[in-house]
């Protein structure tokens, strides 16, 4: 397998991987008609917002039991997924693993985008928007919920500074090569790029910062994750009680990005005719890591409800109960067997990393993720502490209104049309760094 | 013809109410349970006890005895047990479903004493029209009065009450009105507590005494807001007097807000959280902004080539 890419390493020049990176982004007339759908999309989206914003959060399924409904669940789903680039670019980074030079930029993508997105997703869900500041004003140094906005932005301002920062060589090409490119997409590259012309000192200077970034995305990273499950675990809910949630979420985290990036690996890999850069060997490599990280987090699992389920404490059996073979049964084994354990004992085997098969296991992963995030959130809530009699019915169910799912699509296009929009104007595939780790001369004309 | 319809109308009548009795009552109490009977006399004391326990434990269901205003519970609701149709049962009968329970009506088997099950039960019975005559032997004889006043006393060096309840006899005469019985509430954070003791009952002249606890606390100066009333409104409508008195232990208010803890407000938060945080954003965001100055310098060293 691995003789192919290696007889094209000999054909590849310089010049051919800038026009091969770089064609895609000007000359690809679906990416446009994409976007537009994207746009539609969020417009009406927004236009559920609009409704919510107006009549006030009674328009979602929300009531004074499951005040944290869908939009939370597809929070901590969303910061599950950003944790991709932290994993990628900077643990693997350090470690020196070089098939991920040419999938780190797809990985710092996702992991802007999504950020961005979860810290919207929280201000959608709130019923009075224009007050958010007031989490800062009024902030108390004690909740977990300040601790997770400063860590929130915090990892969204070093995953930016992480996806510039080694794509300023590739900016300064960018300057060069991309003429047809707007006026003001000129002007960006030409800000960007720092006036970056690979001089040994400017190189050296460059690699310095990104190292330092990414040892210091690496507690930020696990502290992004830890403070969302301590959102739920500082509290005395059955089901959230737990001591190990942080580690328990951090695992989750890595499943879900894991699998989001392969997923839009193999979108690069055929929309942009990548497979020169995107090969198997990085599908390969993706599909022993997921299996790795979904054993890790299957652990966890055992550990999460094993141990309680063993115990079978009063307050806890109901939730448990629930979970295994009551209401939330058929949702929760799925996302255990679908989202993890059966993906694990494909993916051992070698005819399922191929690019394709372990695209679709990967949607099932994500999926899985997704739908596990639902099941931590919403149960518990449905459990309130005191046994309150002669509740309204739609207190003690929760379905997600059609507002709700709309805005939550909202979220969704939202963060493809951010992934999207970055892999228009910058190239997804670093050109530089792709050179270099092949050996070929690279030349940054001033 | 005429007679048949008057039948199956009787038949049809009988028909809906046994069932609508049997529905609302699936209580099948064994006959051994039946024949017991109520240990204690209906006196004016143990009515009035009985209400007291009645409305602690039992109105927040069964609503005021004779005026039907239950809680409308599903699919059986609570009955009134003041009607006649319910105080046709036995003592005894009452007894074991107050003690057994069934659907949402709780069982009271551990949660009260027997006693106070059947002072609740004495207390029901006074609804009963059947018994009146029986309870209003014992009961104490007051001449009818106008004009009932009702004075308090308070002897703050021994931290006793004194309430004195007087009216006017037809004949012009004040006198003092025996057997009736007064409540002493002192004013905590949730609502009153009862400080009235084993026997708060008007002596011959009208005097009831008790004895303020020795070890409640008050607030700084020992002060605390005392209500006394007639217990029961029937008598002589509502009598009641409020006063600040001071019988309680001066003590100094901790406001849990006031110290650093968890709960408290962002000003109070504890220490080594706000050092943990403040820290840990000031270390991580100095280097973000190190890097970023680090950034300015590329331009720079471009030139150094040159
Ligand atoms: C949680 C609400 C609730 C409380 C508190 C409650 N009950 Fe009940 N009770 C009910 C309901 C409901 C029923 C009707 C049950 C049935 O018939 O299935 C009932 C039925 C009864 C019955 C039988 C009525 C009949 O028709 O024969 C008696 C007697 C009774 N309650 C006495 C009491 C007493 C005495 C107390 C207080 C010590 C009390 N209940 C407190 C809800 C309550």
């Amino acid at each position: 397998m691995n003789d192919l890419p290696k007889q094209k390493e000999t054909t590849l020049s310089f010049e051919k991987i800038k026009k091969d990176i770089l064609h895609p982004m000007q000359n690809h007339k679906g990416l446009e008609l994409w976007i537009v759908f994207l746009i539609t999309v969020i417009s009406v989206c927004g236009w559920a917002y609009y409704i919510q914003l107006k009549e006030g959060l009674g328009v979602t399924g929300m009531r004074d039991y499951v005040s944290w409904g869908l939009y939370i669940a597809n929070f901590v789903f969303f910061v599950a997924v950003s944790l991709v680039g932290m994993l990628i670019s900077s643990i693997l980074g350090l470690l020196r693993i070089d098939w991920i030079t040419p999938i780190s930029r797809i990985a710092e993508i996702i992991a802007v985008a999504f950020v961005a997105v979860a810290g919207l997703v929280i201000v959608l869900d709130m019923g009075r928007p224009d007050r958010v500041l007031n989490v800062m004003i009024h902030g108390r140094f004690q909740s977990p919920i300040l601790w997770d906005v400063t860590v929130i932005t915090t990892y969204l301002t070093v995953s930016a500074l992480l996806l510039i920062l080694p794509m300023i060589p590739d900016l300064a090409i960018c300057k060069k090569e991309l003429t047809k490119a707007s006026p003001i997409m000129k002007k960006l590259y030409n800000i960007l790029s720092l006036g970056y012309i690979n001089t040994p000192e400017q190189h050296k200077h460059l690699h310095k910062m990104i190292r330092t970034l990414m040892v210091l995305i690496v507690p930020i990273g696990l502290a992004i994750h830890t403070v969302t499950s301590w959102l739920f675990a500082a509290t005395l809910r059955n089901g959230w009680d737990t001591t190990i949630f942080g580690p328990y979420f951090v695992a989750g985290a890595f499943v879900a990005g894991s699998a989001a990036l392969i997923i839009a690996m193999y979108f690069f890999r055929v929309n942009y005719r990548l497979q020169d850069y995107i090969t198997d060997l990085q599908f390969d490599k993706m599909g022993k890591l997921l299996v790795a990280v979904c054993l890790v987090y299957l652990y966890f699992n055992l550990n999460e409800f094993l141990v309680p389920g063993y115990k079978m404490k009063t307050g806890d059996d109901v939730h448990l109960k629930e979970l295994f073979y009551g209401n939330w049964a058929i949702m929760f084994w799925a996302s255990q067997l679908l989202g993890n354990i059966i993906p694990i004992i494909l993916l051992v085997n070698k005819k399922f990393r191929k690019p394709l098969p372990i695209m679709i296991i990967s949607l099932f992963v994500l999926a899985g993720a997704w739908f596990k995030r639902y099941v931590i959130v919403i149960p518990t809530m449905l459990h309130p502490h005191l046994p309150i009699q002669n509740v309204p019915e739609n207190f003690v169910h929760y379905y997600p209104s059609a507002i709700e799912i709309s805005v939550t699509v909202l979220s969704f296009a939202l963060v493809l049309l951010i992934i999207t929009v970055l892999s228009k104007i910058f190239p997804v595939v670093p050109i530089v760094e792709t050179a270099e780790s092949k050996g070929i001369e690279v030349k940054i004309d001033a | 013809m005429k007679n048949t319809i008057k039948n199956i109308a009787a038949l049809f009548l009988i028909f809906v109410f046994s069932g609508s009795i049997a529905n609302a009552q699936g209580w099948t109490v064994p006959n051994s349970a039946k024949k017991k009977q109520n240990p204690y006399e209906a006196t004016s004391k143990n009515i009035s006890s009985g209400k007291k326990i009645y409305n602690l434990h039992c109105k927040s269901c069964h609503g005021d005895p004779t005026m039907a205003n239950m809680i409308p519970l599903a699919p059986v609701a609570p009955t009134d047990l003041g009607s006649q149709n319910f105080l046709v049962q036995s003592d005894g009968e009452i007894y074991y479903k107050v003690n057994k329970g069934q659907g949402a009506m709780p069982t009271f088997e551990k949660t009260i004493s027997d006693e106070d099950k059947w002072m609740v039960i004495t207390f029901l019975r006074s609804f009963d029209k059947n018994k009146k005559m029986k309870q209003q032997v014992a009961e104490v004889k007051n001449p009818e009065v106008t004009d009932v006043k009702f004075e308090l006393n308070v002897n703050e060096a021994d931290k006793t009450m004194l309430a004195k309840l007087s009216g006017v006899t037809k004949k012009g005469k004040r006198v003092g009105l025996q057997g009736i019985e007064m409540s002493f509430l002192v004013k905590r954070s949730f609502g009153y507590l009862d400080v009235s003791g084993e026997d708060p009952y008007t002596n011959e002249s009208g005097d009831v005494q008790i004895q303020f606890p020795k070890d409640l606390p008050g607030d700084r100066e020992g002060q605390v807001n005392m209500l006394v009333k007639v217990t029961d409104d029937a008598f002589y409508g509502k009598l009641e007097e409020k006063r600040v008195v001071t019988l309680g232990v001066p003590t100094d208010p901790v406001n849990p807000l006031d110290e650093r803890a968890m709960w408290g407000t962002r000003a109070n938060a504890p220490i080594w959280i706000i050092v943990t945080f403040v820290g840990g954003v000031l270390a991580i965001w100095s280097v973000i902004f190190l890097v970023l100055f680090q950034m300015i310098k590329l331009p720079k060293l471009a030139k150094n080539k040159d």
